[in-house]
């Protein structure tokens, strides 16, 4: 098993996508095929700009366990995604106008990160939500 | 498989290290004082040419001396060179030119430069995916595969200019017996494409000649005649990406690190809104090949003034002789995601033990590289020449 854990901080956009990037470098090094790899670059570059434009920072923990399931945990300190059931609407979202000005904020992230993840789960509350989601690797 | 073009020469190498720093896919290796340039990393990009002070990295096509082999010869000549001419009589003396070199016919290919652009947007409008990569350049074909495989399956597969011009002159000359085509080239990365170019298992061109090589040559013979021929606008507005006829619906990018960037966020996705992508490596476009003597802007300049006259139509190939779906295929790697992740952690034990620097002075490209040397067994951790001085 193989762990590895990444800060990514609150309203900063400039270093939007360097997690992700340092993600991809990781798994591609670790030789994870490239239409496993495809799926998780678009996964968690939604996830991680998430935190950055809707919660107030957080982590990402990236597991890779012995029996070839790569896992991306997400744990953001913010507000909490009050409807969960619209949340994962197509087209739906609370980004604000500053987010929407650098081009997020198209109401399709989770939509997205569900649609091209093998696992999927996500809890919020007040304190901060966490997603997880998981990739099969054969 | 696409062969590197690009060979080491011994004598004025100083080990500088320079290539394998600029090398943008870690193909160059230093051993026992010698440089080893890897087949199936190099993608014959030139920037290791270019780092080299010395001259002791050079790309090398073929020579006029292989005309002699042919029965009959035909030289293609691609619309970047045509912009090296100022006016329409010099093109037409430049061909003669060429001609006079030993040649049978000297055509142009801009009407399939023309066509094959004009193609590749087509196919990109009506494909239901966005971020189709356009196919011409060989390095960007081989890049993708090297370095950003999750995008193999959005090179569209269309053949390159070269070998579908080569495959219509043999058709015109199948009657021909030992027929030899020549494709005058621009860049190192077009001399690749001479027998079995990236991703094809045949091959139409026979010989690739650098145009730096046969240049003084060829100005020689200048002024001497003229050949007769029209140009297609369409195809020297093709290699320029400032040039180019584009929509909202293209990116065009040129130069290294902008086409490294955008695989990036296509990568991740981001680049959606567009259904084409035409990168050129080269700045400026293929005018800016390396292999060209003379500045792209003037090439720029000098195309409009030339695509001013009598003008040739794009030419009407059919898209089964454009074709060639083999063009992109993935490294496999046969090992078991349990074999990958012992390999890995064993590789990262190593990793934290070296420096991190990616100095290049142990000959090998990255710190990562190193270690996956040493747990591979062809290195150990005191060919590290930061860790020996630290010893001492």
């Amino acid at each position: 098993m193989l762990s590895e854990k990444y800060e990514v901080a609150r309203d900063d956009y400039a270093n939007a996508g360097r997690v992700s990037s340092q993600v991809k470098q990781y798994l591609s090094s670790l030789g994870v095929s490239s239409d496993v790899l495809r799926r998780i670059a678009v996964a968690c570059y939604e996830a991680e700009i998430n935190m950055i434009i809707h919660a107030w920072g957080g982590a990402i923990n990236l597991n890779v366990t012995d029996d070839g399931v790569i896992q991306l945990i997400f744990k953001d300190v913010g507000p909490g995604i009050t409807d969960l059931e619209k949340a994962l609407t197509p087209g739906w979202s609370t980004a604000s106008e500053e987010a929407r000005s650098f081009g997020f904020g198209a109401g399709m992230g989770l939509v997205n990160i569900k649609r091209v993840s093998d696992e999927f789960d996500i809890v919020s509350s007040e304190e901060g939500t966490t997603l997880t989601i998981g990739f099969k690797v054969s | 498989m696409m062969k590197s073009v690009i060979t080491y020469t011994l004598d004025s190498c100083r080990k500088c290290l320079k290539c394998l720093k600029f090398c943008p896919t870690g193909a160059i290796t230093l051993d026992n004082g010698r440089v080893f340039i890897s087949d199936e990393k190099c993608i014959n990009c030139g920037k290791c040419v270019e780092a080299c002070h010395n001259q002791g990295i050079q790309a090398k096509g073929s020579t006029l001396i292989d005309i002699k082999n042919y029965d009959y010869t035909v030289c293609i000549v691609p619309s970047s060179l045509i912009g090296h001419c100022k006016t329409r009589q010099e093109v037409e003396e430049m061909f003669y030119a060429i001609k006079e070199l030993g040649f049978d016919e000297v055509v142009d290919m801009t009407d399939i430069e023309g066509q094959i652009h004009d193609e590749v947007r087509k196919y990109s409008l009506y494909s239901n995916n966005a971020c189709n990569i356009s196919s011409f350049c060989p390095v960007v074909n081989k890049l993708i595969q090297v370095k950003y495989p999750m995008l193999l399956q959005n090179i569209i597969p269309i053949n390159y200019p070269s070998e579908v011009a080569a495959k219509r002159i043999r058709k015109i000359h199948k009657d021909k017996e030992n027929l030899g085509i020549f494709n005058c080239c621009e860049c190192e990365s077009k001399l690749s494409l001479a027998k079995y170019p990236y991703g094809n298992t045949s091959y139409e061109v026979d010989h690739a000649l650098s145009i730096v090589d046969i240049f003084p040559l060829i100005r020689a013979n200048m002024g001497k005649g003229r050949l007769k021929l029209s140009l297609c606008k369409e195809g020297l507005q093709s290699c320029n990406p400032y040039m180019m006829l584009v929509d909202e619906n293209d990116l065009v990018a040129d130069g290294f690190e902008k086409i490294i960037n955008v695989l990036e966020h296509a990568e991740f996705g981001l680049l959606k809104d567009f259904k084409l992508l035409e990168l050129f490596p080269c700045f400026n476009g293929c005018i800016g090949g390396r292999l060209l003597w003379g500045s792209s802007y003037l090439i720029k300049s000098n195309f409009f003034a030339l695509i001013d006259g009598d003008e040739k139509r794009i030419s009407n190939i059919s898209f089964d002789e454009l074709y060639n779906d083999k063009i992109t295929k993935e490294v496999k790697d046969d090992r078991t995601i349990q074999e990958k992740l012992q390999f890995f952690a064993k590789v990262n034990a190593k990793l934290d033990k070296l420096p991190g620097y990616d100095c290049t002075a142990c000959g090998l490209p990255s710190c990562r590289v190193m270690a996956e040397e040493i747990v591979n067994g062809n290195k150990t951790l005191s060919d590290c020449k930061i860790l020996v001085r630290k010893e001492v």
